[in-house]
């Protein structure tokens, strides 16, 4: 009875809806358009009247009922409370072909036969011009157009289909087989199965030894060791540092070849995976992050969060000089293996508060930073205390309850997606007004990445007061989160309700397909001040918590990690968080 | 959009409110004409939301078209279903502001 369009369901209509439309031709509902009223710019739908009318029920001129519908065919007013009575229905009963009505309060098409709200598309989309665009007479046309410029044209080319290609199952040819037997070494066999199940713990779990204040690194390495797209990249071999120096070393034509930190990640890699349980040195690592950011080559402490992103762009860089591509387009990840993981795409709508007109951006990101909410008054000191009680609560069922005054990662979310209406000190240029006005801006996001990363805004840096402060304020985050209410699709629906809404044609985008649930796999904490502090990385390895502390590593409780002080938290599509669960010991 | 101004009522004996329209009534009808339903009533829809109301009524709905299958459920069914637990589980903090705020209306119409 439903058909799925961009994975969400959409109603097929009743018999006496097709009857309807059947007998009073293609757009039945377009006189309805002129009824529309819509409250400030963004605000809710009904059927316009007069300030002084009062809708009154036809039947028994009640006004006061919570559900009052007009016949479309007739335009008479009636009631409908299916438990006492329902006016409404007997018009429909009385009379054939009356069955459609509109709810006078919510703009939504009901039939009274059925019982149930039916849908129309074009009355939708006539709802939900009448919400974006101010129509005054003369803009009704221009403004459909802009309207469908800023939502279903102007797609960044990156969301265009992707053909799929066919699973074909991979063997090694001869070549390969040989180069497999001269270049790796047995993983498991009887000499070092011993090293292997001794300390019974996952592969790759190795300590990092602190090269002179170089936590920050180590934390964040410890995180992208074990970001499985990104481990499953260069455990495959993806990017061989072999075969790159090789080929860089004959462009270059010279033995000291150019800086690659993709080669040093996978020399990175080879090391920790290796099997040896002994702390490495990542000195040549440090070495050459030096090189590519000159600016922080010092043995000071430095930003995890700014070391994370000056290595996603040195692998990006790297990469982009060497394949010199025509510019991929942002956000798709097709360039590097940085951004295939980690990138995803921001909405940006911005309303002018005068005359209804949205403008829309889309921007790459490639990890989401979050305010934490000001302290709540009164609750500051107790929150600690409040905060160890509750983890026994499985984050996840928690609402959003400004009671407890417990900051949650949802709730920063939640904070992040809502519509926000910009100072007076901001505004911004009206394209319609032509000129700067009020404006309300909402955040969505329109794609996901495959890793989430989310870095909390820990560190204030205010240059007026020319001081920086940290922020200790403990932030409750989840296990596993799902992403639904916080993409632009769901921003949308909630902001023009219940409604059939055309969004980006009805083209199945393959980012659609995937889940929007994430695993959480990584926590970076931080402790102490901000200019004398220490990272220290949790992974979620087989559903257990190590603790990773430079050189250390340890098993913990999960109990320990969430009440850990979260920096930046990275989560996983679900669908590739799979065999977590299983022993990876020995199987 | 007009009513159907030139219909009669239907003769309906045990609806029919006469012809002296009662107090609810008139206080419903100044609320609408000045504006004051309106805002109310999105003061409402915030203090619900606030306070999770809409998430509970919305599990319920959910919960209910799980067990009743996506396609065998109408909006009068869901109606039906969460009202009474709906009117119940208002919060009194919220009535009490929806009262007080209704009573100062009153107080200033009546001047």
């Amino acid at each position: 009875m439903s058909s799925k369009i961009n994975g969400h369901v959409s109603p097929q209509p009743c018999p006496h809806l097709l009857v309807f439309r059947s007998r009073n031709g293609p757009k039945p509902f377009r006189a309805l358009k002129d009824c529309i009223r819509v409250k400030p710019p963004g605000g809710r739908a009904a059927i316009r009247r007069e300030p002084t009318e009062v809708a009154r029920c036809g039947t028994c001129e009640e006004s006061s009922r919570s559900r009052l519908y007009a016949c479309v065919a007739c335009a008479a007013v009636f009631c409908h409370a299916p438990l006492l009575h329902s006016h409404a229905s007997d018009h429909s009963l009385s009379i054939p072909g009356h069955e459609i009505a509109v709810d006078v309060d919510r703009a939504e098409l009901f039939c009274c036969a059925c019982g149930d709200q039916v849908y129309d598309r074009d009355f939708d989309a006539a709802v939900v011009l009448a919400q974006t665009v101010n129509a005054t007479a003369t803009t009704s046309t221009s403004g459909s157009t802009a309207m469908q410029c800023s939502v279903a044209g102007s797609q960044p080319e990156n969301l265009r289909k992707r053909r799929r290609v066919d699973y074909r199952p991979w063997e090694p040819d001869s070549g390969e087989h040989i180069s497999r037997g001269n270049q790796s070494i047995p993983l498991l066999d009887a000499a070092n199965a011993s090293l292997v199940s001794s300390t019974q713990q996952p592969w790759g779990l190795r300590g990092l030894n602190n090269l002179g204040n170089t936590c920050f690194m180590n934390s964040i390495l410890q995180a992208l060791l074990h970001t499985p797209p990104l481990r499953n990249y260069f455990l495959g071999d993806r990017h061989n540092r072999y075969y790159c120096q090789q080929k860089n070393g004959a462009i270059n034509g010279t033995k000291n070849s150019r800086l690659c930190l993709a080669c040093d990640m996978d020399a990175l890699f080879s090391a920790v995976f290796s099997g040896d349980r002994t702390p490495y040195s990542p000195a040549k690592f440090l070495y050459s992050w030096w090189q590519h950011a000159a600016n922080l080559a010092s043995y000071e402490q430095q930003d995890a969060h700014e070391f994370f992103i000056s290595m996603l762009e040195g692998i990006h860089e790297k990469v982009e000089k060497d394949k010199r591509k025509s510019q991929s387009p942002a956000g798709s990840g097709d360039c590097c293996i940085a951004h295939r993981v980690f990138s995803g795409i921001l909405r940006s709508d911005v309303m002018c508060m005068v005359c209804g007109f949205t403008s829309t951006t889309y921007d790459p990101c490639v990890d989401i930073s979050l305010d934490l909410e000001p302290n709540q008054g009164g609750s500051g000191k107790s929150s600690s205390a409040k905060s160890l009680n509750s983890f026994n609560v499985e984050a996840d069922c928690m609402r959003p309850n400004q009671n407890c005054g417990i900051s949650t990662l949802k709730g920063c979310l939640e904070r992040f997606t809502r519509a926000e209406k910009l100072g007076s000190d901001q505004k911004l240029f009206c394209q319609k007004c032509q000129v700067r006005q009020e404006s309300l801006k909402q955040m969505s996001i329109r794609k996901l990445p495959l890793v989430s990363c989310f870095h909390v805004k820990r560190f204030e840096h205010s240059s007026i007061r020319k001081m920086s402060r940290k922020v200790d304020r403990y932030l409750q985050f989840p296990f596993s989160l799902d992403m639904a209410p916080y993409l632009s699709s769901s921003i949308l629906r909630s902001r023009f309700g219940n409604r059939i809404f055309p969004f980006d044609g009805d083209e199945q985008d393959a980012s659609n397909d995937l889940s929007t649930e994430f695993e959480l796999f990584a926590v970076v904490t931080h402790s102490g001040r901000l200019d004398a502090g220490h990272y220290v990385t949790y992974l979620r390895l087989s559903n257990q918590w190590y603790k990773c502390d430079d050189a250390w590593i340890t098993q913990v409780n999960e109990s320990i990690v969430r009440a850990a002080q979260g920096y930046m938290m990275f989560y996983v599509q679900k669908v590739l968080y799979y065999k977590e669960s299983e022993n990876q010991g020995t199987s | 959009m007009k009513h159907s101004v030139n219909r009669p009522p239907t003769p309906d004996g045990a609806e029919d409110q006469g012809n002296e329209p009662i107090l609810q009534e008139i206080i419903n009808i100044k609320l609408i004409e000045s504006g004051e339903k309106e805002r109310l009533m999105e003061m409402l829809r915030e203090r619900l939301i606030e306070c999770g109301w809409k998430d509970e009524m919305k599990a319920l709905c959910r919960a209910y078209v799980k067990k009743k299958g996506r396609n065998n459920v109408t909006v009068d069914d869901l109606v039906h279903l969460i009202t009474p637990k709906g009117r119940a589980s208002v919060p009194d903090s919220v009535k009490a502001e929806l009262l007080q705020r209704i009573r100062s209306f009153l107080t200033s119409a009546a001047l």
